[in-house]
């Protein structure tokens, strides 16, 4: 099927719904973005997370509302910055988050694991120990 | 010298008990094994053949296995110590040449291939050795000629002092990065290791290296 280079104009398209149809997606993303930050708030009152992480996750949404609300922000700040694009910008910032990130998580696993295997050892000594101990009476 | 053999083992049911006579032939030593989880019978093998046997309840690695081993050696007063592989590739009779150099008076004695025999090794994992060789010189300044080898006899006095917290394949690196740092007496004497088929199936592959600096670079 052929995909026409320009699309036909749409004799009912006006500016007026063009505003119309972007102010619903906006409304949608951000109905989005209300929902979960309602349940990031439940999460915190159920002390799933702590105050910090709430935080932390709130200030990310919040911001990911504010382009919703203002795309330009991004092309604003990447001028500041010295970067290309808005979207650039975002996803240079993203990738830096993602790799600090998962650094992060390495460590805590790593940590995890010597936890383990201390807790492992331990064990094992004890058992014999206490098996050791009941032989002898 | 009350001295006290070591032995890791994971999944070596087969072999386990085969290992624990051939000590038990050579001398009166005491031999703890430490099953680092094994999924098959090899706590009930060693048990039977004799010798002390601790268990992990999960598979930790040979590092963690051998820190057990070690907390027990330390915890019952023994004066020595020697490690030992639970896959039936080391020599039994060694046993005694360690601890003799031993009493002369170092902390440590290691056991090296390549001060002595090595049948059937294949050249790649030749290579990988020779790769880790470098750069053990280069990280822990000790001139030795073999750095992975299990084989080693220590003074308790000296085991004490030592920090040993990586799991894995990455504590024999550790071990010696303990020597290093705490300037031991070391020496190596020559060792013969069987490569048999059982021990080359098992034994680590040639990745092995790149895990080693993995783990010790995300420490």
């Amino acid at each position: 099927m052929a995909i026409p280079f320009s699309l036909p104009r749409d004799p009912h398209a006006s500016l007026g719904m063009t505003l119309y149809k972007h102010m619903l997606i906006q409304l949608f993303l951000l109905l989005i973005i209300a929902i979960i930050a309602l349940r990031l708030y439940a999460k915190l009152r159920a002390r799933e997370i702590n105050g910090r992480q709430f935080l932390l996750w709130l200030i990310i949404w919040l911001a990911a509302a504010l382009v919703v609300i203002w795309p330009d922000i991004t092309v604003w700040i990447a001028n500041r910055v010295g970067v290309g694009r808005g979207s650039d910008l975002v996803i240079y910032l993203a990738i830096i988050f993602l790799f600090y990130t998962i650094f992060r998580l390495l460590l805590r696993l790593e940590k995890m694991e010597k936890n383990l295997t201390e807790l492992v050892r331990q064990e094992a000594l004890k058992n014999f120990n206490d098996q050791n101990d009941q032989d002898d009476k | 010298m009350k001295s006290i053999i070591i032995i890791p083992a994971y999944n070596e049911a087969g072999k386990i008990g085969e290992v624990i006579s051939g000590i038990n032939a050579i001398g009166n030593l005491d031999i703890v094994v430490i099953d680092d989880g094994s999924t098959d019978a090899t706590a009930e093998s060693a048990t039977v053949a004799g010798a002390w046997v601790l268990r992990h309840r999960l598979n930790r690695g040979q590092g963690a296995a051998l820190h057990t081993g070690i907390d027990l050696a330390l915890s019952r007063g023994f004066d020595a110590a020697v490690f030992f592989d639970a896959d039936g590739q080391m020599e039994p009779n060694e046993i005694n040449l360690l601890l003799n150099k031993l009493n002369e008076g170092y902390d440590v004695v290691l056991g090296s291939r390549n001060l002595g025999l090595a049948p059937n090794m294949p050249l790649s994992r030749r290579l990988v050795k020779w790769l880790a060789l470098i750069f053990t010189r280069w990280t822990t300044g000790l001139k030795i000629t073999d750095t992975h080898m299990g084989f080693q006899a220590w003074r308790t006095a000296a085991l004490r002092r030592i920090n040993l917290d990586q799991d894995r394949m990455a504590h024999a690196s550790q071990i010696l990065s303990e020597i290093a740092r705490l300037k031991l007496k070391y020496v190596e004497v020559p060792v013969t290791i069987k490569y048999t088929d059982y021990s080359l199936r098992k034994g680590q592959d040639n990745l092995g290296l790149f895990s080693i600096l993995w783990d010790l670079l995300i420490k």
